[in-house]
Order: C-alpha cells, then structure tokens, then sequence
C-alpha cells in the first residue's frame, strides 16, 4: 500500500468527516439550547436536500449557488418549527423531555412520508452542477472537487459559529439556555432568543443538505445515513459543543475511512463505535462536554 | 320494563340480523374475489423498487381481472376462469425492507385478512422470515424476486419461486466469460468482488469467488461492505488497486450510485463491470449517473427487446407505463408481474382456495416460456420449489437502453468487450 494512497484516503476521510461535522453541528447547536436531541435532524438534512433539487430543477440554479437561498429557507423553516411546535412542548408540565423527544421523532416521521408523497420514493439526483463528477490531482492525489469544496464551506460554517457564540446574541443564546427565568428579568424573550437558535441549527443541516446534493443521491431515506453519525459526533464531541462537534466529525471520517482501508470495508462503522465506547468509559460527557 | 325488554329483544335480534346478513355479504364477496398479500418495501431505502412492485402486481392483476386480450397465459382477462370468473384482489403491506416488520405483516395478512398466498419481497432477508411464516401456517409464498439461493434450501414445503436464483444467475455471467472470451479472443482472467453484507450481497459474492476458482480466474479483490454507507470512496480505491479484468458488484441502488460516482472520482474506469441485477438494473441508477453507466453489464431474467419470442411484451409494457410507473418494465417488475401470472395460473387450475389443493396446482405447474413475457424455457417446479426452466440472460447498457447481449441466440446486440489490457 503506497504513501499515497494512504494520504488520498486520509485526505478524503476528513473532507467527509467536515460534511458530518455541520451536520453534527446544528444538532449540537439545538441540543445545547434544550438538553434534548432533535430526531428530525436528519429529516431537515432531507428537506434541504430536496429544496436544492426542487430549485435546480425550476431554475437551473447551481446547488453551489443556492447556498444562501436554501440556508435562509432552512433557517426560516427551523424558526417556525421553534414557534409552532417546540415553544409549545416547552410549557408541558412534567417530563418536557420526552414531549420533545417525541415531538421532534413526529416531525421526521411526517416530513419524511410528506416528500415521499410529493416526490416519490425514487433515488433523484442532481446532474450537471458545475462541481458533479470534477476532480482535482495534487502530485499522486486525486480528490472529488465537490467533496473538496463541501470541506472549505464547512470551515467557513465553523468559522462563522464561532464568531457568533462571541455576539450579544451569542451571549444571550447562552444566558437564556442557563437560565430563562432570569434574563427574562432583563428584557430577554426566550422564545425569540431559542427560535433564533433553533433557525440558525437548521441552517447550518440546510447547508450541509446543499453540500451533499451537490455528490450524493437524494431519497426521501438519505438523511437516516448521516443523523446516526450526526448523534454519534455530537455525543463524541460533547453535548453543546461546536468545537467538539468539529472535532469529532473530523475524527468520525478519519477513522471511517483508514479502518475502510487497512482493516476492511465492512468494519468501517465498528473502528467509529469504539472510539465513541472509549470516549464515553473514560469522559463520559464527551471530548469537549461542559455537563 | 316490560315494554324496554320486549325492545331489548327485538334490537339483539335486529342485531344478530344485521351479522348475519354481513356474514351472508362477506361469503358472496369471498366468491368473486380471491385476496392475495404482497408484501414489498414500500417505504424506506427501498422503497423506490417496492413501489414498482406495487405497480407492477397491479398491472398483472388488471389484466387478469379485466380484458386486455394479451398473447401469453391469463392474458385474454374476465378474472380466473377456473374459480368461475373469481377477481383477483391484491392486498398490500410494507415491510419497510426490516425482516421482522415482513415477518409481521406476514403473519397479519394470513391470520386477520385471509389471503390464499404471498408475494414477495425484493430483499433475500424479508423473504426468510416472510417464508418461514407462510411454512408455518400453511400458505404458499410466492417468491418473486428474491435471488438468494439459500431460500429454497431451507426445507420449506410451501416455497415457490418462478424466477432464477443467484446460482443461475451467476453461472449465466460465468458461461458469457467464457463464451464471448472464446469469440472474441479477449479471455476474463481476473475478477474483483465488491457486495453489500446482507444476504444478498454475501450469497452472491461466495457463489461468484467459487465459480471464479472453477473457471481458473482469479480473484483479485473481494471486498463486503455495510449497506446505506454515506461513503464508499474508499472501496473504489482498493478496486482501482486491484484493477482486475471486470468489476463484480452485488449492491443495491444507493450503493450503486455511490459506488459508480466513486470510481469516477478516484479516476478508475472499469475494463468491465457485470452486476448482480439489483441496483445496477434500477431506473434511478441510471438516471443519477447518466453517462457513468454506459457499458454496464448485469445479468437478468427479462429482456425487454426480446419481443420477436415474446408477443406480448410491448402490451404489457405499455399497460405497466400507464399504471402510474412512467418506466419500462425491468428486471424486477417483470418478475413480479410473472410471479402473480404463475399463482393465477396455480389457481385456475386448482378451482379453488383451499390452501392444499393449491399447492398441489403450483407443483403441477407447467408453463410454456411463450405464455409469458420472460425468455425463459418455461415454468415447473421442482422438489424446493425452484422453478428449474428459467434461464438468465445477459443485458448491457448500450447507449441509454438496456440490451441482451447474451445467450447470443436471443441477443439484440452484440457485447462491447475490451478487456485487452
């Protein structure tokens, strides 16, 4: 087995491991705000993925030109399932958690069996955007430029969520999350603050939904392949944690793709899963978990 | 109180009535129809094919129940003479491609609905539960397309499959090595295995490294993966290390088009790719990768072109497009729409529902290839069920469209081979 092909798997691994790793990122982000995992993540990366189908086909619009477009919708989408549905399961009294669990579990249901109404069940995908079927050789390297270019738009995610976490808004997420009670007493409005928050995570899986169009076949099905890694990553990283999120997405593809490799392709998932059982047996609140 | 009993009375007996006269409706109507389960992945990663299914069991039936007037057996409609013009009713269930949700829609379909048999599955591994279900409460399961060779080894008095299994299918590929090798002087001395890890996948790849050391070609590389992975990049770089002869993939449709657009991105074009049908044989496969497919072989129990030996394709054809499917029929849809022909059949000659007398019709079943709209010599069971007349074909993607290449007899078009290093 050459150096290079070593170093083109790796490289591929973590390309990948960033898609998973703004996946992971929304639901860290949502978790953060609720204490409670949002199952319709995968769902909302589906959604997306069929909204950048939907424009390509009506416009022509490239999915790397839709970016913001589908971000914004995504966005729009988090904040109205916040205030129609989650704002409500907020005021049960007693066991909220499960309210929510099932709350979010209902919506990927419905919206899962809503697009295989619309659109079928049939595998659709995206043909001719200006990155489908590119590559790009480095000395011995060739990589999937829609794969390469997923990665760069994922650091930038990062980027721009690090930034944020240091506004006001950023700091009063954070405050309302501690205690609502409290800021409410400064004039902060909890529903506002958490629908914001609840948009800019669907945003986030919204842009990962472009990303992946661009390359992968879209189902009504698609997001099932990408949430358990989602819930792994976020539960590696740390409950909340953006950084940990990154970081674990990162290490989730690296590992996925040199187990793949060196050990065998069928294994892929099992080289994940350990490292996820070692994690939790000696730092069970994850890599970067503040609980 | 004398006057609420008397009326007490007269609403239990108005009651019994009315349960009566129900019963009385529900035996007429038992007459007239005859209600068969099918049981397919209607939702889920397969439910692309198990919607096919759908369609494609609903096209069969409009034929046998209405009047199409189509060459081949039961084509001429009016509903199953045999029963006395007794309709055909398909009931659906979705086993959202889990064994153990087929194992209880199974079991539903015979204990609360009745049916006089099954239909299934697409996947190897519902089809196990679904049949052993049927064995137990004595109702016939119609395979009708599931490709696993293990299912008829199961010992299963009550198992019927019309359409080839995976030893055929791969014995096929094997025969078509060595046939076009001898034509065109390009002989296949090496193969790379790749195969989903369900049944499916790993029956097809142990069948197809053992025919492989038969043949005296080599086995290059022999790789298993998970199903519904989000990559496989990585397998296409230990195919394109291996860089065989031709390329021997068992996979379903996600994978397929994951896979196809992986070797693309690792710059590896295969010399040959020949797949076990599944995925490679999907519509959505070849619309997702367009170009990529070009060249693809895949073995099949259908050929579509094969119209001069079968007259009733293009009716069936159409009858199929207009059902809602928008597509040609395939591999998969042709054998589910058989798979129904062949029960039909089983049935009109049974002249009756009884689950004994139709088993004994299904083994007594001998169906000339021409009644049907496969290339097949014909159905007829034998001892597991198996039909033993159902001989493969080879099909390749030559510009866009789907050709038999292969047993050359009833080839439409030569193969494109150039395996010349």
């Amino acid at each position: 087995m050459s150096a290079a092909i070593i170093a083109q798997v790796a490289i591929g691994g973590l390309l990948m491991g960033l898609v998973y790793a703004v996946v992971a990122a929304g639901l860290s982000l949502i978790f953060g705000l609720m204490d409670v995992v949002n199952f319709a993540h995968g769902a909302l990366l589906m959604v997306a993925m069929y909204a950048t189908l939907v424009i390509h086909r009506m416009t022509g619009l490239d999915p790397l030109l839709q970016l913001p477009l589908v971000a914004v919708l995504l966005f729009g989408a988090g904040v109205g399932i916040y205030r129609v549905l989650i704002a409500r399961t907020l005021k049960t009294r007693g066991n909220a958690a499960m309210v929510q669990i099932f709350t979010t579990f209902g919506l990927s249901i419905f919206l899962v069996g809503a697009v295989q109404f619309l659109f079928g069940s049939d595998f659709q995908s995206i043909n001719g955007s200006v990155l489908g079927g590119r590559t790009v050789t480095i000395g011995a390297i060739t990589l999937a430029l829609p794969l390469v270019v997923s990665g760069g738009v994922a650091l930038l995610v990062f980027l721009a969520l690090a930034l944020l976490s240091r506004t006001e808004f950023g700091r009063a997420l954070e405050a309302t999350r501690e205690d609502f009670e409290a800021v409410a007493l400064i004039g902060i409005d909890r529903d506002q603050v958490f629908g914001i928050g609840w948009g800019i995570g669907t945003a986030s899986v919204g842009i990962a939904g472009v990303l992946l169009a661009n390359f992968y076949y879209i189902s009504p099905d698609v997001g099932t392949n990408f949430a358990l890694i989602a819930y792994v990553a976020v539960a590696l990283g740390g409950f909340g944690s953006i950084a940990g999120a990154l970081i674990a997405g990162l290490a989730i593809g690296l590992v996925e793709a040199l187990t793949a490799l060196v050990i065998d392709p069928s294994l892929k998932q099992i080289g994940i899963f350990l490292i996820y059982l070692a994690v939790l047996m000696l730092r069970p609140r994850g890599l970067f978990g503040r609980l | 109180m004398r006057v609420t009993r008397v009326s007490r009375r007269a609403v239990l007996a108005g009651v019994a009535g009315v349960g009566m006269a129900g019963a009385t409706a529900r035996r007429a109507r038992a007459a007239d129809e005859i209600k068969i389960g099918a049981v397919f992945p209607l939702s889920g990663n397969a439910a692309a094919i198990g919607q096919d299914a759908k369609r494609a069991l609903e096209t069969m039936a409009d034929i046998i129940n209405g009047h199409h007037d189509i060459p081949m057996l039961l084509g001429q409609g009016g509903g199953l003479a045999g029963l006395g013009g007794a309709k055909v009713r398909l009931l659906f269930a979705d086993s959202q491609n889990n064994p153990q949700i087929a194992r209880s829609a199974a079991e539903r379909f015979i204990t609360q609905d009745g049916v006089v048999a099954i239909i299934g599955s697409y996947t190897s591994a519902t089809a196990v539960t679904i049949s052993q279900i049927c064995n137990r409460y004595q109702i016939p399961y119609i395979s009708a397309d599931n490709s696993s060779p293990s299912l008829n080894k199961q010992g299963l008095e009550w198992f019927f499959r019309p359409s080839p299994t995976d030893v055929d299918f791969t014995q096929a590929m094997f025969d078509f090595f060595a046939a076009v090798g001898a034509k065109t002087g390009e002989k296949v001395q090496s193969v790379a295995i790749i195969h989903e890890n369900s049944v499916f996948g790993t029956d097809s790849a142990r069948l197809q490294a053992s025919l492989a050391a038969a043949a005296g070609i080599k086995v290059l590389a022999n790789i298993s993966y998970q199903a519904n992975i989000p990559s496989l990049a990585v397998e296409a770089e230990r195919l394109r290390a291996a860089d065989a002869d031709v390329l021997m993939p068992s996979s379903y449709t996600s994978d397929a088009i994951l896979l196809v657009r992986a070797m693309h991105d690792a710059g590896y074009k295969p010399r040959a790719i020949m797949a076990q049908d599944a995925g490679f044989i999907d519509p959505a496969f070849i619309a997702a990768v367009g170009p990529l497919a070009d060249g693809v072989m895949s073995r099949s129990a259908f050929a579509i072109d094969a119209v001069k030996e079968r007259p009733a394709i293009p009716a069936v054809n159409t009858l199929f497009r207009a059902s809602g499917a928008n597509k040609d029929l395939n591999d998969l849809t042709a054998r589910e729409l058989t798979a129904l022909q062949v029960l039909g059949d089983a049935l009109n000659r049974a002249k009756s529902t009884n689950n004994m007398a139709l088993r004994e019709a299904l083994r007594a079943t001998d169906i000339k290839g021409d009644q049907t709209i496969m290339p097949w010599a014909g159905v007829k069971f034998d001892d597991t069920g198996q039909n033993v007349k159902s001989n493969p074909v080879i099909l390749q993607q030559q510009n866009g469209e789907w050709r038999a290449v292969f047993p050359f007899d009833i080839a439409t078009a030569p193969p494109v081979w150039h395996i010349k290093r």
